[in-house]
C-alpha cells in the first residue's frame, strides 16, 4: 500500500515554529467550543417545535441522544467485537 | 442537434488520445466532455439511436428523466477527473478512464438489455487499467480479483437478459422485477456492481489498490452505473430496502477500525450506495428522486474526498492513518476540500448530501418504514463519525507525523475546488439540481425542523468522537488487515483450490500411470508379436493415443450393439 | 460453361498448381503460384455458393461418368459453407505465407513447402466437394501426407516428433474411416454418398453397418481431434512453422467437424437416427469435459503457441457441444462456431507467427512487455483473443449466443452455466497474455524487437477485421448456417 512518492517526503525542520492547534490547551478550547454548541443545539429544542413523520422523533432531545448514543456504540462494537473477529497482521495475505 | 450518443462520443474520443502530447492532448480531453454535454443538453428526450445487430433492434440512445440525471453528473465526473489527471503522464490511464467513463455513459441511455451488456463488460475492462496502472504486485492481484468479479457480473446478466428474453420475448431495458429467473439472475448481476452486502468486498478491495487518479474515476462510475440499473429496473422492489439497509450498517463498523484511509473511503462509499438502493427499494417519487439526487451529489463529494486522498498519496505515498498526521501545516488547501467533502458526504445544511440524503429518509418515514428510518439515521451519524470526522482529522490533523509534504500540484486543487464550489453550491441551491430529477418535487429541505434535526444528530455524534478520544476509549489506529468477505477467496478459497489441484493432481498422475504401464504392456506385446510396428509402442504418448482408440473404439461398438440387443 | 465446371475447378486448379510450384523450384515463383491457385481456388468456392444459392444443389459428374459408376461432386449448401472457409482462410494465409518462409528456407525447400501447401488444401477441399466415399479417403490421405510434411518444417525439432505423431494418427484415424466405409460398401454396394444415404437408412439397425458407425465415429474423432483424441494436436501446432499452424488451426479440424455432420446427418439418415444412437450423450459428455479439461491445460502452458493449440480443442468442444443437440439452433450454433472460429485462430497464429518472426520465441516469458514494442500485433491478438472469450462485437460472441441459445431451447440450465464459467477461463488465459504483454517489463529479449512487418500484419488484420465484421453483420455467417442446419437435419443432400 505504500508507494514511493515521486521525491522524498520532506520532514519537520527542527526549528519549526509551533502553530495554534499544537498546544494541548488550545485543543481543549476546542473540545469544550464543541460542548456549548451541542448544548445551544438542544436547548434549541424549546425554540423551535420539530414535526417529525414517526411521531417519536418529536421527543425532546431525540436526535441529540441518537446521534450520541450511536456513534459511542459503533465505535466500542467496531473496537472490542469487530477488531476481536477481522484483525490479522498486516502481511496475512501475503505469502 | 445531433443524435450521436454521448458516451460513443468519448470513447471515440478516446482513441486519439495516444498520438497527441503535452498541453494538446490536455485540451482535447477536457473538450470531450465539455463536447458530451452540450451534445446531451441539446437532445430532447425519446430515442434517437438504433442500430440492427445480432438480429436485434438496439436501443443505444434513449433519454428521458432518469437517464439524463445520471447522464449529467457522469459527464461532470469525467470532467473532473481529467483535470485531476492532467498531470499524469501514462497514457493508458487516459485512455481506460476515457472508455471507461464513455461506457458508463453509454450504459446509462441504452435502451435494451443487449447494449446495456456491452458496455456493463466494458466499464469492468476498461477499467482494470486504471487499478493496473498502480503497477505494483499488490495491484496486480487486485485488479485480477477485481476483473473476474466484474466480468462475473456481466456473464450473469448476459445469461439473465437471455433467459428474460426467453421468458418474455423481449430484450427491452425498463421494469424488469423478480417475478421470472431472468429478473433474479439480472437483479444478482446488478447487485454486485452496487455492492450489495456479500458482494461488497470488490470494492473495498480493489480501490484502493489502483492510482490516486484512477480511484477518483472508479468511485464515480461502476458503482453508480449499478444505482441507476437498478432503479430503472427494480424500482419498488421491497427486497431492495433490506438489502440497502443492511448496506448502510455494516460497513461504517469497518470503516471504524480500517487504518488506509482510502479503504475507509471505499467502506462508506459501501453504505453511501445503501441509502440509494433504499431510495431505490420503497420506490415512490420522493424516494427515486432521493436516490437519483443522492447519486448525483454523492459521485461529486466522493469524488473530492478521493480527490483529497489521492492528492496525500501523491504527496505522500501513503493513506496509511498510522503514517500520517499534521499535514493541514503544508497542504492546507488540500485540507479545506477535503473537509467540504466530509461535510457534504455526512450531509450538513448548506452542503450537498443534505439536500438528498434527507429525501431519502423522508420517504422511509412518510412510508412507515420506521425501523429503516432508525438504521439509516444511525448511519447517518456513522458515516459523519468515519468520513466526515475520521477522514480528515487522522490524514491532516492527530498526532503529527512530522511529514511536511509540498501542497498539491495546481491541477488536483482546481479539480477539487471546482467539486467543492459544485458540493456547497448544490447544497445552498438545491432547486437547480431538484429541477432535473425523474418527478416532479415538492420536497423542501430547508425547514427549521429538519435543519435542527440534522445539526444535533451530527454535533453530537462529533460530542461522541471528541470524548471517546480524550477519553481514549477510540480503537487506535494499528497497521493491521481486517477480514472481510475476500477472506472466502483469498485464502479459503485458494486453500480449497490449492487442494483439489494437488489431490487431482495425484490421482491423474496415478491413473495415468497405471493406464500406460497397462498400456504400454499391452501394446508392448501386441507389437512384439506384429515385428515391424514395434516402434508405435516406444514413444509412449503416440501408444496412448493409440490406446485412447482403441478404447473408443470398443465402446462405441459396445453402445451401438447394446441398442439392438 | 466456367461454371459448369466450376465444382472440378475447385480441386483440379490447386491440385496441378502444387506440381508447377515443384518444379519451378524458386520460392518467389512458387509462392506466386501458390497466391494465384489459392484465391482461384477461393474464387470457385465463392462462384460455388451463388450456384447452390441460386439453383439448389449441384451434381457434377467427374470425367463425364454418370454417377453412381463414375464419381460424382456433389454441392450443397453445406459443403459449400466449409468449402468457403477452407479456401478464404487459405487466401489470407498466402500471402502471409512469403516473409516467413522467404527468410527460412533457401529456394527449394520454399517451392517444396508451397507444393505441400497446396496438396494439403486440395486434400481439403477434395474431402469436402466430394461425393464419393472412397473419394474421401484418398483425399484425406493426400492432406494428411502433405500436411505432415508442413509440420516437419518446423524449426523447433520437436516438431519431427509431433509431425511423426500427426502422421501416425492421421493414418490410424484414415484406416479407421476407410475399414468403416468398406462395411457400408459391403453392406449396400455403393460408394456414392447420395446412394448410400439411399439404402443406408433400411439397414441402419444391422451389425456391419453398426460397426461400420462405430469405425467412422471414432475415425472422424480423432481426425477433428475431439476430446480424448486430441493428443496429437498441441504438439503439432506448437511446434510447426506459423503458416501451417495457421492454416490447419482454420481448416484441416473444420473439414473433420464437416464429414462428420456428413456421414452422421445425411448419409445415416437425418437428425432422427443420430438422436436414436447414443452418439449425442457421448459427444455432449466428451465436449464439455473437452471444454474444460483443455481450456484448463491451456491456462497453466507457458508456451503461447500451445496454449493456443489447446484452446483449439476446447473450442472444437464448443463445436461438437452444438451437434450433440441435434436441433437447428444446435446445428447453427456450431457451424456458425465453426466458421468464426476458423477466422479468429488462424489470425491468432499468424499473429503468433509475425512474434515468432521477431522474437524467435513464443514462450510466455519471453514475451514480456512486447505489447509496447509490437503494438499492432499484440493488439490483434487481443482482439481475437476477446473474440475467443465470446466478448460482444466481435463473432465469438455470435457463436456463444447460439450455442447458449440452443442450450436454453433444450432447457439445459446447466449447460448454460457451464458454457458461461467455460468462458470464463479463456479469459484468464487470455488475460494472461495481456498481463504478460502489456504490464511486464521487457524481457532481455523483448527489448530490441520491431513491429512485425506489414507483409505479415496486414494478412492477419484482415482475419482481425472479420472477426469483428461477423460480429456485427451476421447474415452471411449464421444466414447459411442456419439454412445448413435446416438441411442437415432434414437429411438432405
Amino acid at each position: 500500500m505504500t508507494d514511493h512518492p515521486e521525491t522524498e517526503v520532506p520532514m519537520a525542520a527542527p526549528d519549526e515554529r509551533p502553530r495554534w492547534l499544537d498546544s494541548k490547551a488550545n485543543v481543549t478550547k476546542v473540545a469544550w467550543a464543541l460542548y456549548i454548541v451541542c448544548a445551544i443545539a438542544v436547548l434549541f429544542d424549546f425554540v423551535i417545535h420539530r414535526h417529525g413523520d414517526t411521531g417519536f422523533d418529536e421527543t425532546f432531545g431525540f436526535y441529540a441522544a441518537y446521534g450520541f448514543v450511536g456513534s459511542v456504540l459503533l465505535v466500542l462494537v467496531a473496537r472490542h467485537i469487530l477488531r476481536r473477529i477481522v484483525m490479522r497482521p498486516e502481511d496475512y495475505y501475503d505469502d | 442537434m445531433i443524435d450521436f450518443p454521448p458516451g460513443l462520443l468519448l470513447i471515440l474520443g478516446a482513441l486519439p488520445v495516444p498520438f497527441l502530447r503535452g498541453w494538446l492532448r490536455g485540451i482535447w480531453m477536457l473538450a470531450l466532455p465539455v463536447a458530451a454535454f452540450a451534445l446531451l443538453y441539446s437532445l430532447p428526450d425519446g430515442n434517437h439511436f438504433q442500430i440492427a445487430a445480432f438480429g436485434q433492434e438496439l436501443e443505444l440512445l434513449r433519454v428521458d428523466a432518469l437517464s439524463r440525471v445520471f447522464g449529467y453528473v457522469f459527464i461532470i465526473a469525467i470532467f473532473l477527473g481529467v483535470i485531476y489527471s492532467l498531470h499524469v503522464r501514462a497514457v493508458e490511464e487516459h485512455v481506460s478512464g476515457l472508455i471507461y467513463a464513455g461506457a458508463a455513459i453509454g450504459a446509462v441511455f441504452v435502451g435494451d438489455l443487449v447494449s446495456l451488456f456491452v458496455y456493463w463488460e466494458l466499464t469492468a475492462i476498461a477499467s482494470v487499467f486504471l487499478i493496473l496502472a498502480r503497477r505494483t504486485p499488490e495491484a496486480l492481484a487486485a485488479s485480477m480479483r477485481y476483473l473476474i468479479i466484474q466480468v462475473g457480473s456481466g456473464v450473469l446478466l448476459l445469461a439473465g437478459l437471455i433467459v428474460r428474453w426467453h421468458e418474455t420475448g423481449s430484450i427491452e431495458f425498463g421494469h424488469i422485477g423478480i417475478d421470472g429467473a431472468g429478473g433474479v439472475l439480472i437483479l444478482l448481476a446488478f447487485g454486485i456492481k452496487a455492492a450489495f452486502p456479500l458482494l461488497h468486498n470488490w470494492l473495498q478491495d480493489a480501490y484502493p489498490q489502483a492510482t490516486p487518479t484512477g480511484t477518483v474515476l472508479l468511485s464515480a462510475f461502476t458503482t453508480k452505473l449499478a444505482i441507476y440499473a437498478l432503479a430503472r429496473g427494480y424500482a419498488g422492489t421491497e427486497e431492495l430496502i433490506w438489502i440497502g439497509v443492511t448496506m448502510t450498517a455494516f460497513p461504517i463498523f469497518f470503516a471504524v477500525i480500517e487504518n488506509d484511509l482510502r479503504k475507509v473511503l471505499a467502506y462508506s462509499l459501501n453504505n453511501q450506495l445503501g441509502f440509494m438502493v433504499v431510495g431505490v427499494g420503497i420506490g415512490t417519487e420522493l424516494a427515486l428522486n432521493g436516490a437519483a439526487a443522492h447519486a448525483f451529489t454523492h459521485i461529486i463529494y466522493k469524488s473530492l474526498l478521493f480527490m483529497s486522498m489521492g492528492a496525500v498519496l501523491h504527496r505522500v505515498g501513503t493513506t496509511l492513518a498510522t503514517e500520517l498526521g499534521g499535514l493541514y501545516k503544508t497542504m492546507p488547501f488540500t485540507t479545506v476540500f477535503c473537509i467540504i467533502g466530509g461535510a457534504s458526504i455526512s450531509a450538513f445544511p448548506l452542503f450537498s448530501g443534505f439536500v438528498s440524503k434527507s429525501m431519502i429518509l423522508s420517504a422511509a418515514a412518510h412510508e412507515g418504514y420506521y425501523f429503516t428510518w432508525l438504521v439509516l439515521l444511525f448511519a447517518s451519524a456513522g458515516v459523519f463519525h468515519h468520513s466526515g470526522i475520521k477522514i480528515p482529522f487522522f490524514a491532516f490533523f492527530a498526532h503529527d507525523s512530522g511529514k511536511r509534504p509540498k501542497e498539491a500540484p495546481l491541477n488536483m486543487l482546481i479539480a477539487m475546488g471546482l467539486a467543492s464550489i459544485l458540493c456547497i453550491g448544490i447544497g445552498v441551491w438545491p432547486s437547480a439540481l431538484y429541477a432535473i430529477l425523474p418527478f416532479e418535487v415538492d420536497f423542501v429541505p430547508y425547514t427549521d425542523s429538519h435543519v435542527l434535526s440534522q445539526v444535533q444528530l451530527l454535533f453530537f455524534s462529533a460530542l461522541a468522537f471528541t470524548v471517546l478520544m480524550r477519553t481514549g476509549l477510540y480503537p487506535p489506529e494499528l497497521r493491521c488487515t481486517n477480514l472481510d468477505t475476500d477472506w472466502l477467496y483469498r485464502r479459503v478459497g485458494r486453500a480449497v483450490l490449492r487442494n483439489i489441484t494437488k489431490t487431482a493432481g495425484a490421482i491423474q498422475a496415478r491413473f495415468y500411470g497405471a493406464v500406460n504401464r497397462r498400456g504400454q504392456r499391452f501394446l508392448v506385446q501386441l507389437y512384439r508379436h506384429h515385428g515391424p510396428h514395434g516402434v508405435l509402442a516406444r514413444t509412449w504418448p503416440t501408444g496412448s493415443m493409440v490406446l485412447w482408440v482403441a478404447l473408443l473404439l470398443f465402446a462405441y461398438l459396445f453402445l451401438y450393439f447394446i441398442d439392438i440387443f | 460453361m466456367l461454371a459448369q465446371h466450376l465444382p472440378a475447378l475447385q480441386v483440379v486448379i490447386p491440385l496441378l498448381a502444387a506440381p508447377l510450384c515443384a518444379l519451378f523450384r524458386r520460392g518467389f515463383i512458387g509462392w506466386l503460384i501458390a497466391v494465384a491457385a489459392n484465391w482461384l481456388a477461393f474464387a470457385a468456392s465463392i462462384g460455388l455458393l451463388i450456384r447452390v444459392l441460386n439453383e439448389g444443389v449441384i451434381s457434377y459428374a467427374m470425367g463425364g461418368w454418370a454417377p453412381p459408376i463414375g464419381i460424382e461432386y456433389r454441392v450443397d449448401l453445406i459443403n459449400v459453407f466449409v468449402l468457403l472457409v477452407v479456401s478464404g482462410v487459405g487466401a489470407v494465409i498466402i500471402p502471409f505465407a512469403r516473409t516467413g518462409t522467404a527468410a527460412r528456407f533457401n529456394d527449394t525447400d520454399q517451392a517444396w513447402f508451397y507444393t505441400m501447401y497446396l496438396l494439403a488444401l486440395t486434400g481439403l477441399l477434395g474431402v469436402t466437394i466430394t461425393g464419393d466415399a472412397f473419394n474421401i479417403f484418398v483425399f484425406l490421405e493426400i492432406s494428411s501426407l502433405a500436411s505432415y510434411v508442413m509440420i516437419a518444417m518446423g524449426r523447433d525439432r520437436r516438431a519431427l516428433t509431433a509431425a511423426y505423431q500427426y502422421l501416425i494418427m492421421g493414418t490410424v484415424g484414415a484406416t479407421f474411416i476407410v475399414i468403416g466405409i468398406g462395411l457400408l460398401w459391403a453392406m449396400t454396394g455403393t460408394l456414392n454418398l447420395a446412394d448410400l444415404a439411399q439404402r443406408i437408412p433400411e439397414i441402419n439397425d444391422t451389425r456391419p453397418v453398426l460397426a461400420a458407425l462405430a469405425f467412422l465415429t471414432v475415425g472422424i474423432s480423432l481426425k477433428l481431434a475431439l476430446f480424448p483424441l486430441h493428443l496429437w494436436l498441441p504438439n503439432a501446432y506448437a511446434y510447426a512453422p506459423a503458416v501451417t499452424s495457421a492454416f490447419l488451426a482454420g481448416t484441416a479440424t473444420k473439414v473433420a467437424i464437416y464429414l462428420f455432420l456428413r456421414f452422421f446427418y445425411t448419409v445415416f439418415g437425418g437428425g432422427g437416427f443420430f438422436s436414436s444412437t447414443p452418439l449425442p450423450e457421448m459427444f455432449l459428455v466428451l465436449s464439455i469435459v473437452a471444454m474444460f479439461a483443455a481450456s484448463t491445460v491451456a491456462l497453466f502452458q507457458d508456451d503461447v503457441k500451445r496454449m493456443f493449440a489447446y484452446s483449439s480443442v476446447a473450442q472444437i468442444g464448443f463445436i461438437t457441444l452444438g451437434i450433440s443437440f441435434v436441433t437447428e439452433a444446435g446445428l447453427t450454433a456450431a457451424m456458425t462456431h465453426l466458421f468464426n472460429h476458423a477466422i479468429m485462430k488462424a489470425g491468432i497464429f499468424m499473429l503468433l507467427g509475425g512474434v515468432m518472426f521477431r522474437l524467435a520465441s513464443v514462450k510466455l516469458e519471453d514475451m514480456a512487455g512486447i505489447g509496447r514494442k509490437m503494438p499492432f500485433t499484440m493488439g490483434g491478438i487481443v482482439i481475437l483473443g476477446l473474440g475467443l472469450i465470446g466478448t460482444p462485437g466481435t463473432s465469438g460472441f455470435i457463436s456463444k449466443w447460439w450455442i447458449v441459445l440452443a442450450a436454453l431451447e433444450k432447457d439445459q440450465w446447466w449447460l448454460v452455466a457451464l458454457i458461461l464459467v467455460a468462458s470464463l477461463i479463456t479469459m484468464l488465459y487470455v488475460g494472461r497474455i495481456v498481463e504478460v504483454a502489456y504490464f511486464r517489463e521487457p524481457s532481455a529479449k523483448a527489448a530490441s524487437v520491431r513491429e512485425a512487418p506489414l507483409a505479415m500484419l496486414i494478412p492477419a488484420y484482415v482475419l482481425v477485421a472479420a472477426t469483428i465484421y461477423f460480429g456485427l453483420d451476421t447474415n452471411w455467417s449464421v444466414g447459411l448456417a442456419q439454412q445448413a442446419a435446416a438441411d442437415l437435419l432434414a437429411g438432405l443432400y
